[in-house]
């Protein structure tokens, strides 16, 4: 029988939290917001950089022994995206990398050859979800409904 | 305790100000965005580390108050940097408050996050609110800390974190026992009868 131990702690986080002072969640929203806006050009840039990195990179073939590595580069790079995108409410953006993330994860599971037009698809999709004006909501809808397609037919249990 | 989607009002004051916050992420502009965040909120984080060796270092010697960790690092990750501060048996820093974030988290390492000991684990892209409300709840986190098997940290049962009185857990291990005491003299009663019956 295994052993269940409970031990009821109070962090000091949470008796800081209750101290007089600080501020309005408003405010702290607004101030954190702000603060970000600072960095919205950077991100621009290094959301950029990844995607035309990914965009680059070279199929390898299927003997190549570096095909895995090449692999995780395109998932690594896809990961840069949403991680530098993230708090920009670049959603569209974000569903694209993280579907393009699935597939290489599902793929890295199995012992099939990987699909690399998957990588050139994405790529190129997010690269025209950047050059997309924000007002072209239909178009970005359908370029995400295109890749849902693509995760739909290779990983089924994925798309709700 | 509030469910941990649940929003926050706009007039609620909280005071974080003096915290001891570590952020850890090998990504410098993953680093900056989290820290520029958490200032908006009145924190400034006292501890930024880019990777899970150098938090370690610091975590030995200073206690902290919050820690915000990135899943996905090269060399030790996240959740393992997570599950090695629970077992740490450092005091206060083992028990201390953890946010994990993650990009992306594969699937051969979802059971790995999810059982690491981190009180959460925030998906990106998120915003400024959802990161604000997720702190918030987490300076709240009641949960009593659980130690069953290789899990050290808080109780993953959201709803259900109720720490047992000794002696319910007495009237449980009571019940327990009559049970398996009347099962075992049932099957010697049916052994009996088809035993009298042959």
């Amino acid at each position: 029988m295994s052993v269940v131990l409970w031990q009821r702690r109070k962090s000091r986080l949470s008796t800081l939290i209750d101290q007089p002072g600080g501020l309005s969640v408003a405010v702290a929203v607004a101030q954190a917001r702000e603060n970000l806006d600072t960095l919205q050009a950077k991100s621009q840039t290094i959301v950029a950089a990844r995607v035309a990195e990914l965009a680059a990179l070279i199929a390898p073939s299927p003997t190549d022994p570096d095909a895995a590595r090449q692999l995780t580069l395109a998932y690594d790079l896809s990961s840069a995206v949403i991680d530098a995108a993230g708090p920009f409410e670049l959603y569209d953006l974000c569903t694209a990398a993280t579907g393009l993330c699935d597939l290489i994860d599902a793929a890295s599971q199995t012992d099939r050859p990987f699909d690399w037009r998957i990588v050139t698809v994405h790529a190129q999709a997010m690269q025209l979800i950047l050059s997309l004006p924000a007002e072209a909501v239909d178009t970005r809808r359908q370029v995400l409904d295109s890749l849902k397609q693509v995760l739909a037919k290779k990983i089924p249990l994925a798309v709700g | 305790m509030s469910d941990p989607a649940e929003g926050l009002r706009d007039s609620a004051v909280f005071n974080l100000t003096s915290a001891v916050t570590m952020v850890v992420d090998d990504s410098a502009f993953g680093l900056d965005l989290t820290c520029v965040a958490l200032r908006g909120f009145g924190i400034n984080p006292r501890h930024l580390c880019t990777s899970a060796a150098d938090a370690i270092a610091i975590l030995t010697e200073h206690p902290v108050d919050l820690i915000l960790v990135d899943c996905e690092m090269p060399g030790m990750d996240g959740h393992e940097l997570v599950r090695w501060l629970r077992n740490s048996g450092l005091d206060p820093n083992a028990y201390v408050p953890v946010i994990m974030t993650a990009a992306h988290v594969r699937a051969s390492k979802v059971s790995s996050v999810r059982d690491c000991g981190a009180n959460f684990l925030v998906t990106k892209p998120f915003s400024a609110a959802s990161l604000l409300q997720r702190l918030v709840w987490v300076a709240r986190d009641s949960r009593p800390f659980l130690e069953a098997g290789n899990y050290k940290g808080p109780d993953r049962r959201f709803n259900a974190s109720r720490a047992r009185a000794e002696d319910e857990r007495r009237a449980e291990m009571i019940a327990l026992a009559i049970h398996e005491e009347e099962a075992a003299e049932a099957a010697r009663a049916a052994a009996d009868a088809k035993e009298t019956a042959a």
